[in-house]
C-alpha cells in the first residue's frame, strides 16, 4: 500500500487488458484545479473523533441567515449557477436552525441501537390478560405516533436549503429514530401472546401533518405536544414496566426522543431570539395544539390502557391506575409550562382546557 | 371482563377498546439474529395489502377507527409500486452495520500527500458530498408519501436516508481533514428531466437512483482501494461500499418484484432502463462519467499522481466497463436481462465507447 510518501509513484494494481493498456488518453484539462474559497484546512479528530461541528473552521463555519441558493451547493465550496432550482422552500436560518443540530447528530450516531439485538427479547413472560391488551394499546398509539414522525419530518427534510446541513443531517437521524420506534413497539406488541389494538385518534396528528406553511410551527407541534407528552408518557410506563424487554425499549427510546426534544426547544429558542415576531404563531400553534390533544384525549383508549398498566389490571386501573394517569398529565403539563418559561412564552395554566388544569379537573371521589 | 365491569370503583371504565383487537394470541420468537422483522411475520401481522386503504398512519394489523379522518398523505399506496421481498433483511441489516464517520475512521491516519493528488481527493469530496444530499432527500420525500402498510420497504429507505447523511459528512470531513478544502460543485443532481428529484413514480425514481446512479458509484467505492491513500480513504470507501450495496439491493429486488408482481409496467420499465444507459456515461451523476472536473481528479488519484495521468485514465476506463458490466448484471437479476439479448439495450455499443 502506498504512504502518503511515495504516493506518487506506487499504486495498488489493476490488471488493464491489452485493449486497456493502448487507450488513447485525451489531454486533461484541469481547469478546475487550484479552485476554491479557503484551502489548507486541517481538522483534527479530537476526544469524540473528527465530528460534524468541528468542521465549522474559517470560511467553512460561516452559517448565513440566508441560503438563497436552491441547488446542492456544499456550503463553502464554490457554486455552480444556472442550474434549475430543487424544490427548496426554507431558506432563512431562523425557520430551521438549532445550535445544537450538529452535536445531536454525532450523538444519535453513537447511541444508535437495533431493537432485534440489543432488547433481551427472551426477558418477558406471559401477563395477565388485560394488562397485556392494555400494553398492546399503548404500543399500538405508540407505533402510530412514531409512524405520523417519520411522515411529517420526511416531508420537510428535503425542502431545506442545503446550507444548513447540519439540521438535515440531525433530521435524518430522527427520523430513522422514528422508524426504529414503530419497530420496538411493534415487536413488542406480537411476543408476548398479544397482538395490535385499536387506532389511535388522530386530532394532534392532523395538527403536525396539517401544519405545512411553517417548520418553526410543526416543530413545536412535534415536541411540545407530541413529543414532550410521549416523553413523559414513556417515563411512567419505565416505572411501571412488567419486564426486561419493556425497560431495555423504554430506556433507549427516551434517549432517542431526548435529542428530538432538545433540538425542538432549542430551535424554537433561536427562532424566537432572532425573529421575535414568530411568538404570535408558536403561540397560536400550541393553543391550537392543547385543544387538539384535549380531543384526542377525550377518547378513553389510551387513558384506560395506561390506567391498567399502572394499576396492575382492571380492579387496579379504577382507583390507582387513573390517579397515576393524571398524576403524568400533571407532570407532562409541568414540563410544558416549564419549557415555555425557558422559551418566555406567556403560556398560563389557566390558558389550557381544563382536563390539563389539576385544580379544575374533576375527578370522581373528589 | 364482564364481571369486573360490575365491581364498584371510583372511575368508571369503558373498555370497549378491549374487543377491539387485532388478531390475538401472537407469539413471535427470536431468531438467531434476534428478533428481527422477519420474525414478526406472523399471521396476519405478516400480509402486506395489495392495495393499502390506510389513510390515517395507523400500524398495519391494528384495528381502525371508523371516524378517522384521511390525515395520510399516501400517493403510493399499490403494492408492486414500492415491494421487494428482501426489505426485513435489508433493514435489520442497515441497523446491524450503522458506522460513525465521527469515531470509525482511522482520521490519524492521513498524512499530507502530494499537492495535486489533494486537490484530486477534495475535488471528488466535494462532488461525493453534492451527490449524497440527493441520495438522501429524495428517498426520504419518498417515505413520506407512503403507506405505512408497506412499512419494512419505508424502513429500508429510511435507513437510506441515514447512511446518506452519513456519507456526505464523511466526505466533508475528509476534505476539511487534511490541507485542502472543498472545491468546485458540479450541479450534477440539479432539476433536470430525467434526474433522480423530478420522476413522479416511485420504479422511475429508484430506477434512476438505486439502478444506475448508487450502481455507478458503488462500483467505484469498491474499487476505493485504488484510490486510497491512507487507512481512513479505505475505511471510508469500503464502509460507504457496505451501505451502497443494500441500496443498489433495494433498487434490484424491488424491480424484480414489479417485473414479476405488474407485468403490464414491464414497457414503462423498460424505457426508464433505456433513459438510465443513455446516461450513463455522460451523467455528471457519474463520478466516473464524462465530466472532466470528476473523470479528471479520479485519473489523478487511480495514477497517483498528475504525472501518471495516462495509466490513471486508463484505469478509469476499465472501471468505467466495469460499471456498464456489474449494470448488465443488477438488470438481469431484476428481470430485464432480455434487453441485453434482443437489441434493445446499447449497452454493447457503450462498452466499446468507454475511453471517449
Ligand atoms: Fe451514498
Ligand atoms: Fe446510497
Amino acid at each position: 500500500m502506498a504512504t502518503a510518501k511515495d504516493a506518487d509513484r506506487v499504486r495498488p494494481a489493476l490488471t488493464l487488458s491489452k485493449e486497456e493498456l493502448e487507450v488513447e488518453v485525451p489531454e486533461p484539462r484541469l481547469n478546475w484545479m487550484n479552485q476554491w474559497r479557503e484551502w489548507g484546512v486541517r481538522v483534527k479528530p479530537g476526544k469524540k473523533g473528527l465530528t460534524l461541528g468541528s468542521l465549522n473552521v474559517g470560511l467553512y463555519g460561516e452559517i448565513p441567515m440566508n441560503w438563497p441558493d436552491r441547488s446542492r451547493n456544499p456550503r463553502g465550496a464554490i457554486g455552480v449557477t444556472g442550474t434549475p432550482p430543487v424544490a427548496i422552500q426554507i431558506k432563512d436560518k431562523v425557520d430551521l436552525w438549532a445550535p445544537c443540530a450538529a452535536d445531536l447528530y454525532e450523538e444519535a450516531i453513537q447511541r444508535r441501537w437495533a431493537p432485534a439485538t440489543d432488547v433481551d427479547w427472551t426477558a418477558i413472560h406471559p401477563l395477565p390478560d388485560d394488562v397485556e391488551r392494555a400494553i398492546c394499546q399503548v404500543c399500538t398509539e405508540i407505533c402510530q405516533y412514531a409512524i405520523i414522525d417519520v411522515e411529517l419530518i420526511t416531508s420537510w427534510q428535503h425542502q431545506m436549503a442545503y446550507g444548513y446541513h447540519e439540521v438535515k443531517q440531525f433530521l435524518a437521524t430522527t427520523s430513522l429514530d422514528a422508524t426504529r420506534r414503530h419497530e420496538a413497539f411493534r415487536k413488542r406488541a406480537l411476543v408476548n401472546g398479544g397482538g395490535l389494538g385499536y387506532e389511535g385518534p388522530c386530532q394532534v396528528s392532523r395538527l403536525l401533518l396539517e401544519s405545512r406553511g411553517g417548520w418553526t410551527e410543526t416543530v413545536t407541534g412535534l415536541t411540545l405536544v407530541r413529543g414532550l407528552f410521549t416523553q413523559v408518557m414513556i417515563r411512567y410506563l419505565t416505572r411501571f414496566a412488567y419486564n426486561g424487554v419493556e425497560r431495555k425499549i423504554y430506556e433507549c427510546v427516551t434517549q432517542d426522543l431526548a435529542r428530538l426534544l432538545t433540538y425542538g426547544i432549542e430551535h424554537i429558542k433561536y427562532a424566537l431570539a432572532h425573529a421575535p415576531d414568530k411568538q404570535g404563531s408558536v403561540i397560536t400553534t400550541l393553543a391550537i395544539g392543547f385543544r387538539m390533544f384535549n380531543r384526542d384525549l377525550r377518547d378513553p383508549v389510551l387513558r384506560e390502557a395506561l390506567a391498567i398498566i399502572f394499576g396492575g389490571g382492571i380492579a387496579g386501573a379504577r382507583s390507582e391506575g387513573m390517579h397515576v394517569f393524571y398524576e403524568m398529565l400533571d407532570e407532562y403539563v409541568e414540563e410544558l409550562l416549564g419549557a415555555c418559561q425557558y422559551l418566555r412564552l406567556p403560556v398560563a395554566m389557566e390558558q389550557l382546557p381544563t382536563v390539563f388544569q389539576k385544580d379544575k379537573r374533576q375527578l370522581p371521589g373528589e | 371482563m364482564d364481571q369486573q365491569l360490575q365491581n364498584g370503583s371510583e372511575f368508571e371504565l369503558d373498555l370497549g377498546w378491549m374487543e377491539k383487537q387485532g388478531e390475538w394470541g401472537t407469539h413471535a420468537e427470536p431468531s438467531k439474529n434476534g428478533l428481527t422483522l422477519a420474525d414478526i411475520q406472523v399471521g396476519s401481522y405478516g400480509d402486506a395489502p395489495v392495495e393499502s386503504r390506510n389513510l390515517s398512519g395507523r400500524p398495519r394489523g391494528a384495528i381502525s377507527r371508523p371516524g378517522s379522518m384521511p390525515i395520510g398523505n399516501y400517493t403510493v399506496r399499490t403494492k408492486s409500486e414500492i415491494w421487494l421481498e428482501n426489505a426485513s433483511f435489508l433493514y435489520e441489516e442497515a441497523l446491524q452495520r450503522q458506522w460513525s464517520s465521527a469515531t470509525d475512521i482511522p482520521w490519524d491516519t492521513i498524512e499530507p500527500l502530494p499537492d495535486d493528488i489533494e486537490q484530486a481527493q477534495c475535488q471528488m469530496a466535494t462532488f461525493l458530498t453534492e451527490v449524497e444530499f440527493v441520495a438522501g432527500d429524495v428517498p426520504s420525500r419518498w417515505v413520506s408519501q407512503m403507506s405505512p402498510d408497506f412499512y419494512e420497504a419505508r424502513n429500508v429507505l429510511m435507513a437510506q436516508v441515514m447512511d446518506e447523511a452519513r456519507h456526505m459528512d464523511v466526505f466533508r470531513k475528509r476534505a476539511l481533514a487534511n490541507g485542502g478544502g472543498l472545491m468546485r460543485a458540479t450541479g450534477a443532481t440539479s432539476g433536470f428531466v430525467g434526474g433522480i428529484d423530478l420522476a413522479r413514480d416511485f420504479t422511475e425514481m429508484s430506477s434512476r437512483l438505486h439502478l444506475s446512479g448508487e450502481g455507478a458509484v458503488l462500483t467505484i467505492f469498491r474499487m476505493g482501494e485504488l484510490m486510497a491513500y491512507n487507512d481512513a480513504e479505505k475505511a471510508i470507501y469500503r464502509l460507504c461500499a457496505q451501505d451502497e450495496a443494500r441500496h443498489v439491493a433495494f433498487g434490484v429486488m424491488h424491480m424484480r418484484y414489479m417485473a414479476a408482481n405488474a407485468p403490464e409496467r414491464r414497457e414503462e420499465i423498460e424505457s426508464y432502463l433505456d433513459e438510465a444507459e443513455s446516461g450513463m456515461l455522460t451523467d455528471a451523476a457519474n463520478p466516473a462519467g464524462q465530466l472532466n472536473q470528476t473523470s479528471e481528479s479520479l485519473s489523478i488519484m487511480l495514477g497517483g499522481g498528475g504525472k501518471y495521468f495516462d495509466e490513471g485514465f486508463r484505469k478509469l476506463v476499465s472501471i468505467r466497463k466495469r460499471q456498464l458490466q456489474e449494470y448488465q448484471k443488477r438488470v438481469t437479476s431484476a428481470g430485464f436481462g432480455d434487453r441485453f439479448k434482443n437489441g434493445r439495450s446499447r449497452l454493447g455499443q457503450m462498452l466499446e465507447n468507454v475511453a471517449n
